[in-house]
């Protein structure tokens, strides 16, 4: 498959790429590790006139710890998360699902966090050659007014099918997006949009810098199915955080589910339905796990592969499984 | 826009005028003419145009010519010597029966061969880890993983 033509641009620093998407704002894309990017050029879904590589932004690329938060820049790649004994250490749910993103090719040197995060919305209806779309009305997403996936649908269903941001929403991550004359700080939950065609808050000339996690004595775990161990989306996830407090009681809690509906689904009730509860209250955690079935399944759609049924039964077993193993960590 | 890129491609100084939309996959088939890396999805799933870039494995399809300027760069062209003598992991793949049509063998290859570059001694499960991203259509992978074991337990040596 080849690619369109563009042109290529390589920014030397932070100001310069910022300047150049100031300019060409929807006429550009950035290009990171490529491996989201490249693939939807090639089917025809994106066109853009020009692509700016960030390939010379090595002061995008960087974990650290700083004053009680985590911090990684957005072209830090999935290689180094994975081998970060700080992230394994304090943000275990977010090294769990890199470790799932690809393969080894992937991982190692294209992959990066930002573009794990910023990857659109798919659906098996959609993420098709020119070729097979062109054989049929264009859909939601494709610019015209049908669904493939839910009939009579008056919107788009595509699915985000992001591990890292189903596993950093659980963590209660903040982004920050950087444009020429602008600089904020959001919260990963509010950075979607629950629109299925534009999933992502993010203006044209804004560029995504860093990622943020708070630090404060949690526990996290980052569970999913898929078909293939590598280079697969998951067909459904599960993000989990845990704190405890002194009595062992759970203090916090943050149940999130992933490649159920257009973005990552917070379940802020679920969550707070935990507060109080023993570690071991496996009772209370098999609840919480199918409440959590029965709160996100209204959001899927038949899009990305297995049956609905069975993904819906399985979210159940998934925010169960990251429940116990977030709880085993804080006994250990 | 054409640009100018030079890298080291299997030991040898190339200078090449590039496309901004080739890949990597591309300039190393369809204008080099070196046909040894293969093109199977061509979106990064299946692993068969694994090439080495500064000794890591990555997908040549989704891996853009103009990032390739002052790389070193493998393909499987270059492993055996100029007087035809196999290299040890493609020896072996032929004494195991790692191979049944061939196409997915040089990305298998590669990927092997950036793993006992950087750890002689993996293990099953490293060589598996490490071969997760390359699909076999064929037969399955038990052949394919003791061709890679036998070639590590070898050494780097031909018998």
């Amino acid at each position: 498959m080849r690619l369109p033509k563009f042109n290529y641009l390589g920014p030397k620093t932070l100001d310069e790429a910022l300047d150049l998407l100031d300019t060409y704002k929807d006429d550009a894309k950035i290009l990171a590790g490529g491996t989201d990017l490249l693939v939807r050029m090639k089917k025809g879904l994106l066109k853009p006139k020009v692509l700016i590589s960030l390939k010379a932004l090595n002061e995008l690329s960087y974990i650290k710890k700083q004053s009680g938060f985590i911090k990684i820049g957005a072209r830090t790649p999935l290689a180094d998360i994975i081998d970060s004994d700080l992230i394994q250490k304090e943000a275990k749910a977010l090294f769990q699902a890199c470790k799932k993103i690809g393969a080894i090719s992937i991982q190692h040197f294209r992959g990066t966090i930002g573009g794990n995060i910023l990857q659109d919305n798919r659906c098996h209806h959609y993420n098709q050659s020119d070729f097979h779309r062109s054989g049929r009305q264009a859909c939601h997403k494709d610019g015209g007014k049908i669904c493939y996936a839910r009939e009579e649908a008056d919107r788009c269903n595509s699915t985000c099918q992001s591990d890292g941001a189903t596993a950093l929403m659980a963590l209660g991550a903040d982004i920050t997006l950087v444009s020429k004359s602008n600089e904020r700080t959001i919260d990963l939950a509010d950075f979607y949009t629950t629109d299925g065609i534009m999933p992502h808050a993010c203006e044209s000339n804004e560029l995504l810098k860093e990622i943020i996690i708070p630090v404060f004595g949690a526990h996290s775990s980052y569970q999913r199915l898929a078909y293939r161990s590598a280079i697969d989306y998951p067909i459904v996830c599960a993000g989990v955080l845990l704190k405890p407090s002194l009595k062992n009681e759970i203090a916090e809690a943050r149940i999130v589910v992933g490649a159920m509906g257009r973005s990552p689904l917070f379940l802020a009730q679920i969550s707070s339905s935990l507060k109080g509860k023993k570690l071991n209250d496996t009772i209370a955690f098999k609840k919480a796990a199918d409440a959590s079935m029965d709160s996100s399944a209204t959001f899927a759609v038949h899009n990305v592969g297995a049956t609905l049924e069975y993904r819906c039964s399985m979210v159940s077993q998934m925010v169960f499984q990251a429940l116990e193993q977030t709880a085993e960590t804080i006994k250990a | 826009m054409a640009t100018n890129i030079s890298f080291l491609l299997n030991g040898d100084k190339i200078s090449y005028e590039i496309k901004d939309h080739w890949t990597l996959l591309h300039l190393l088939r369809e204008e080099m003419g070196l046909i040894g890396t293969k093109e199977g999805c061509g979106n990064g799933e299946c692993g068969a145009c694994t090439v080495i870039v500064d000794k890591l494995a990555i997908n040549s399809c989704l891996y853009l010519a103009i990032d390739a300027d002052e790389k070193i760069i493998e393909t499987i062209e270059g492993l055996a010597s100029t007087d035809g003598t196999l290299h040890p992991l493609q020896q072996s793949f032929v004494d195991n029966g790692g191979i049944q049509c061939g196409f997915c063998s040089p990305g298998m290859i590669m990927s092997s061969k950036a793993l006992l570059d950087e750890n002689p001694k993996a293990g099953h499960e490293e060589i598996k880890h490490a071969l997760a991203g390359n699909i076999c259509r064929c037969t399955g992978y038990v052949q394919i993983l003791d061709s890679v074991e036998a070639a590590r337990d070898k050494g780097g040596q031909n018998e």
